[in-house]
């Protein structure tokens, strides 16, 4: 039953992230996308995954996102959407459906909850590989936008120089 | 009908899928682009647990699912920086005055 | 006591991290990024010169990457070792000259981050034992030579050149890495010597898929045919990067890679006789197009190509030893010339050898080292490359190889005593037509310059404890030990020798005589037209690239720019393979 509830919680909460008007908000309904998706994750058995996608994607994403909206600004922008709003609800029903197709013979898998070498053991021993690789994207991602940023930094104490 | 929990994951995953598509063919600001990327996401990352789980490697699943959290999560992170410069540069977040790649 | 584990943990980080330091330090404080490049590379060549009293054979370091990649390993046997130092020693000599060549450059930092980034890479990659790390290590190489070619990144030929050189070394990666994934599905890990040991462990068409592969890939980094035309067009890179990536150690990377696996290809039907034949041909090709070059560059660019056909050629007909020496011997009198002729284009302004001539008066130092390097290049005796070149013809005769190849590299070695004249005489003899001023080669130079003159005199004298060296730390490459004694007695007293002087004496006299043989050259003429065009390889480039192009305008009218429409033929596709991918269910 928990699990119906769940979901229909977790359409509710992306349909609403799409369909509102002002971008914190919408923000703030992402956050709540990310919360009901960890609690089912803990639900199907992974708890690891359930607690860092708890703190990471509505956590730091969310903060991410709001500071960024402040710096750019919420100005709204006309809606009228390029591929008129028929065209593009059907393609996405045709896609979902054909997905759905291809999905259908999974529908009744057992879900076994034995756990087997150990959520610790594989990250950290046997794919080592992925960690570094991990680790270097994260370095790749900082250095990125602190060039991006520092640029603007820069930028911002000269206009507030040449106002004094 | 009985309902199962991996009929109800997957019209999750197949929801979340679809919603954050919807989004991507709809919207016309930057930063609303990066919303509909982080929703599809989440379903890719739903979708990764439960094959862990269903096949009996639980673990693996959720290690693949680690790697998409963090890659999840730098493209988020540049994306924004991205989004936030053209706003400075260009001065809107409409996509149809960014279209032309020089200016 | 000196610990052999972070010597080569410093050859290949100190570099990186200098890398990024120098890059952190900023443009302002240019002095400063040219002393930290200095001391970074000069600290990595005396850590590897450092490591040759301590190696060993065997593994030496491991990071451990799980059960399910194996482990990331290093060795240091003789292969690796001297190409190692080769690296560092060039490589700190190339900065020193960057220091005089770069002064006042824009962009700095971006410049010696990558030099160094390269360095580091160049040392990872023959350090390695993992066919894996290996490829990471090689593909970080193409990028540096990548940025490194377009660093002046106005000039639209540079930026062609620095495509080009991307395009064509990436194809040959991809043989490289079918070959890494060959080995890691059928022997489930990626160490090199288990797998050179016992080559019988895959069956002999995945054996052959494998050799065949990374011939590609060793041909396309070393710029043999068919892959040639990247290295002339790379020379829009500054003199520096020319020396060091083109001339002494990337391009160097394809013949380490046939040398490093010639035991377990050389089974393989055809592959010997294959490599034999592509090194042929592109010391045949390239010693004609420099011939007919009147880029001072470009006539060392091909020059670079031909002579490491006849290293192919060597590893092809099965000497391992005489390949690797003439590799030695070719990085330091190639590099030699290259910094030589910076020093000429840097003082003159102009790379065309048309407009030079008579410098020999005004840049006498620029001249001596370079008439050393020349000497050395066309195998005059005493100097290096007289004794590896002639190592290479007489391991061509030995072993059943075929006698005609062996006759094209000896007419090859004559023609490569005429170019290297001819590029001598245009730039230094002659009466001097050029009307700029002409400024000094700077004092760091002179710095660079000395040793690498020093060097092409002496190196072959370490030939005993070179071979010494490999034959102990590669016993599957069955090397056999070589002192200088039976140097003399093999190089001096054999008759191949004597032909091969009589050819090289027979190519400088063509040159000086070259009035009175005016009738031969208008028979020789379309030759010359043929190897000016490059023989038809520009044209086939051209076509394949404009067809690209064409095929773009073409196809650009769906890239709307917009991104909603992007997504929405993205969704379209996705919706059609599904389609199929029901109706084939």
């Amino acid at each position: 039953m928990w699990h119906v509830i769940i979901l229909v919680g977790i359409i509710f909460c992306a349909y609403q992230a799409v369909r509102d008007k002002r971008l914190l908000v919408s923000a703030i309904w992402l956050a709540g996308t990310s919360a009901l998706v960890s609690i089912m994750m803990y639900l199907l058995g992974a708890y690891q995954i359930a607690v860092i996608e708890l703190s990471v994607g509505s956590g730091l994403v969310t903060v991410l996102f709001v500071f960024a909206i402040n710096i750019a600004g919420d100005e709204p922008i006309p809606n009228l959407s390029f591929i008129p709003k028929w065209l593009a609800r059907i393609f996405t029903v045709a896609a979902i459906v054909l997905i759905g197709w291809q999905l259908l013979p999974l529908l009744n898998f057992p879900i076994n909850l034995n756990q087997d070498a150990g959520f610790q053991q594989l990250v950290w021993e046997n794919r080592k590989a992925d960690l570094y690789l991990q680790v270097v994207m994260i370095f790749a991602g900082v250095i990125s936008m602190l060039r991006l940023l520092t640029d603007e930094y820069q930028i911002r104490i000269l206009h507030k120089e040449v106002q004094e | 009908m009985n309902i199962s929990t991996s009929m109800v994951v997957l019209i999750a995953v197949i929801g979340l899928f679809g919603i954050g598509l919807y989004c991507l063919l709809i919207t016309r600001n930057l930063i609303r682009v990066l919303v509909g990327l982080q929703i599809m996401v989440k379903g890719a990352m739903l979708v990764l647990v439960f094959a862990g789980q269903s096949q009996g490697q639980p673990s693996l699943g959720q290690s693949m699912a680690l790697t998409v959290i963090v890659a999840d999560t730098i493209v988020a992170v540049v994306g924004l920086a991205l989004a936030v410069q053209v706003k400075r540069s260009v001065g809107t977040l409409d996509i149809a005055d960014i279209s032309k790649l020089k200016r | 006591m000196l610990q052999l584990e972070p010597l080569v943990l410093i050859t290949i980080f100190v570099p990186w991290i200098g890398a990024l330091i120098v890059w952190l330090v900023g443009d302002k404080h240019d002095k400063v990024q040219h002393l930290f490049s200095v001391v970074f590379s000069v600290t990595a060549a005396i850590s590897s010169i450092a490591m040759l009293w301590v190696y060993k054979t065997g593994t030496v370091l491991s990071f451990s990457m799980g059960s399910t990649y194996g482990d990331f390993t290093f060795i240091t046997d003789g292969l690796g070792l001297f190409l190692s130092i080769v690296a560092t020693v060039i490589g700190t000599l190339a900065i020193i000259f960057s220091v005089d060549y770069m002064h006042g450059s824009a962009q700095l930092g971006r410049y010696y981050s990558f030099v160094l980034f390269f360095i580091g890479a160049m040392v990872g990659l023959v350090l390695t034992s993992n066919l894996l790390l290996m490829f990471i290590f090689w593909e970080i190489t193409a990028l540096c030579s990548y940025a490194l070619i377009s660093f002046y990144n106005d000039d639209p030929k540079a930026v062609a050149g620095g495509m080009k050189a991307l395009i064509m070394t990436q194809v040959g990666g991809l043989g490289l890495l079918l070959a890494a994934a060959l080995l890691f599905v059928y022997t489930g890990n990626f160490d090199i010597n288990i797998f050179i040991s016992n080559p019988t462990l895959l069956p002999i068409n995945i054996l052959a898929i494998m050799a065949f592969g990374m011939l590609i890939a060793a041909a396309a980094k070393s710029a043999q045919f068919p892959f040639h035309t990247w290295l002339p067009d790379a020379m829009e890179a500054p003199s520096p990067i020319s020396a060091l990536i083109h001339a002494a150690t990337m391009v160097n990377a394809g013949v380490y890679l046939l040398a490093r696996f010639y035991p377990a290809f050389k089974d393989v039907p055809g592959w010997t006789i294959s490599v034999m034949v592509v090194g042929m041909l592109s010391a045949l090709m390239a010693a004609l197009m420099a011939l007919v070059a009147n880029d001072l560059k470009r006539v060392l660019a091909y020059s670079t190509v031909s002579q490491l056909g006849y290293m192919v050629y060597a590893v092809g007909a099965g000497g391992i030893l005489a390949s690797q020496f003439h590799l030695l011997s070719h990085s330091v009198f190639k590099a030699l010339l290259f910094l030589a002729a910076g020093a000429v284009i840097h003082s003159v302004g102009t790379r065309d050898m048309r407009e030079m001539g008579g410098l020999g008066k005004e840049l006498p130092f620029t001249r001596t080292v370079f008439i050393i390097g020349s000497l050395a290049l066309a195998g005059i005796p005493i100097f290096n490359g007289f004794w590896s070149k002639e190592l290479i013809l007489e391991t061509g005769l030995e072993h059943g190889n075929p006698v005609w190849i062996y006759v094209v590299m000896l007419i090859v070695a004559g023609l490569t005593a005429l170019y290297t004249t001819r590029c001598v005489w245009m730039v230094f003899y002659g009466e001097k037509k050029l009307e700029r001023p002409i400024h000094p080669v700077g004092r760091n130079m002179k710095i660079a310059l000395i040793p690498l003159a020093i060097g092409a005199f002496s190196t072959w004298i370490l030939i005993e404890p070179f071979s010494k060296m490999m034959s102990s730390s590669l016993p599957v490459h069955l090397i056999q030990e070589v002192n200088l004694t039976e140097l003399f007695n093999q190089v001096i007293f054999a008759p191949a020798t004597w032909i091969a002087l009589a050819i090289i004496a027979l190519g400088i006299m063509i040159w000086f005589g070259r009035g009175a043989l005016n009738g031969i050259k208008q028979i020789l003429k379309p030759i010359a037209g043929m190897a000016e065009a490059s023989f038809g390889f520009e044209k086939i480039n051209k076509f394949i690239v404009g067809s690209t192009q064409d095929l773009g305008e073409g196809l650009r009218i769906t890239q709307t720019g917009k991104l909603n429409w992007n997504v929405f033929y993205i969704l379209v596709a996705l919706v059609v393979v599904f389609a199929v991918l029901m109706i084939g269910a």
